[in-house]
């Protein structure tokens, strides 16, 4: 019989253990820059689609704002894993990453809080007030930390 | 060996010839400022010194470390000579420009010189203010005065033989200081006349955009090609042909990202410092980003 303590002890162990692993497998060099850039493109294609509703170039479209949204955040979900300190350069990856990225990851970590704030916000409208209320708050999050963490283009 | 290559003889043929350079350089270099005389009788418009310092966007460079919307000077700037303090601009008496004259304003952002006659490090864009028609030099002075005066010394700049290398300033300024004002060209409309004039004067954007001659002068056959960053990492783009290169539909998209930025989702002009211009752009009033946005659309 295996007692109550000692079945906490075993599910505590076995959580150790799986979050060690997936420590473990966390992003690495290149395939953080590979991951970062997917999300990215991601993020460019959500634009694509949502700014010329924006501007009223094509009617609002509920169900593909949700659909690139949704790829958008499903490409960016290992963000916190994106940046390990491997991933600064590449031999054979072109990154834009500024060094700044480590060397201020307060304000890193703040302009992504703001992004990810807007970005489920924007997600959560359902009509095309809301929608059009939203999206600058999350325009404006990309600049923030374009401006601050991007290179310019090479 | 030849032991008479030092022969008295030489070694004073020498001297006279290092004597004389000396001179010539000195003569060279020397600075030649601006007087009173020079200087027309303006009434001044202080709304249009504001829009100068808008676009000029004189804060970037001379903001206080304390308050980024005080130009009281201090924040350093990186240069490839050494790091910079640009100085303060508000009219405190002591440590800004409260004692300057007009004509010291003048010689600083058309000549390159300071009061005392000592040449002004280029990072400060004297080299397209100099295009400036002087009445709008003085509205941006006569703005200035008008901000509440802030304490603030200036820390010496952090460059090595700064002596040598500002006096070297006045020789770099033949090549470097193109002298001549903007000119309308009268077969283009008023408003491309307006936006080059702001892009090319107060607007400075060929100091960055326009890459350098060996003499780190810009090279105005390659005006607005772009160049490489002045932080090192990555490029400034080339803002001709932006149409054919599918980087803007029409003017009316590049005013757009002008007054927008990302928030419409252009995402050209935040990064390398941009994103900070592009707001100083975004403070115009629309006829005057429109014209610059038909001028920067019409270069081929």
């Amino acid at each position: 019989m295996i007692s109550k303590v000692s079945k906490g002890f075993l599910a505590g162990a076995v959580v150790l253990v799986l979050g060690a692993g997936a420590a473990y497998a966390a992003l690495a060099g290149d395939d953080a820059i590979t991951a970062r850039q997917t999300c990215m493109k991601a993020s460019g294609k959500a634009m694509g689609t949502m700014v010329p509703m924006i501007k009223g170039e094509k009617p609002y479209d509920a169900a593909a704002v949700k659909a690139v949204l949704d790829a958008d955040g499903a490409a960016c979900a290992k963000w916190a894993e994106f940046w390990p300190e491997d991933s600064k350069t590449s031999k054979t990856l072109k990154t834009r990453a500024k060094e700044e990225i480590w060397t201020d990851p307060k304000g890193f970590e703040a302009a992504g809080g703001t992004y990810y704030k807007a970005f489920t916000e924007l997600a959560a409208t359902t009509d095309e007030a809301g929608f059009k209320a939203k999206f600058p708050a999350l325009g404006a999050a990309c600049g923030g930390c374009h401006e601050k963490f991007r290179a310019p283009a090479p | 060996m030849n032991p008479k290559i030092f022969s008295k003889r030489n070694l004073r043929a020498l001297a006279l010839l290092a004597v004389s350079g000396l001179l010539v350089f000195w003569v060279a270099s020397a600075p030649h400022p601006l007087s009173q005389v020079d200087i027309p009788a303006h009434t001044a418009n202080l709304e249009n010194g504001k829009l100068l310092y808008n676009i000029g966007g004189c804060i970037s460079c001379h903001a206080s470390l304390a308050d980024a919307e005080v130009p009281s000077g201090g924040k350093p700037l990186t240069t490839p000579i050494g790091i910079l303090y640009p100085p303060n601009l508000t009219p405190d008496p002591e440590t800004g420009l409260g004692k300057w004259s007009d004509v010291d304003f003048v010689n600083a952002m058309q000549k390159g010189l300071g009061p005392d006659g000592t040449h002004l490090i280029p990072a400060f864009p004297y080299t397209s203010y100099v295009h400036m028609k002087v009445e709008d030099v003085l509205d941006i002075k006569a703005y200035l005065d008008t901000l509440p005066p802030a304490k603030n010394a200036s820390k010496p700049h952090e460059i090595p033989f700064q002596f040598i290398v500002r006096r070297s300033l006045g020789l770099w300024k033949w090549i470097g200081l193109d002298e001549v004002k903007f000119m309308a060209d009268p077969k283009q409309t008023p408003s491309w006349n307006r936006g080059a004039y702001l892009v090319n004067g107060p607007g400075h954007c060929a100091e960055c955009h326009t890459p350098r001659t060996i003499f780190m002068s810009s090279d105005v056959a390659k005006l607005f090609q772009g160049g490489p960053h002045p932080d090192g990492k990555g490029k400034v783009p080339s803002l001709r042909d932006l149409i054919g290169r599918g980087r803007y539909k029409d003017t009316k998209d590049l005013v757009l990202a002008f007054q927008n930025g990302e928030e419409l989702g252009y995402d050209k002009m935040s990064s390398g410092g941009m994103g900070e211009v592009r707001t100083h752009i975004a403070s115009l009033a629309q006829a005057d980003i429109e014209a610059i946005a038909e001028y920067l659309m019409s270069l081929k």
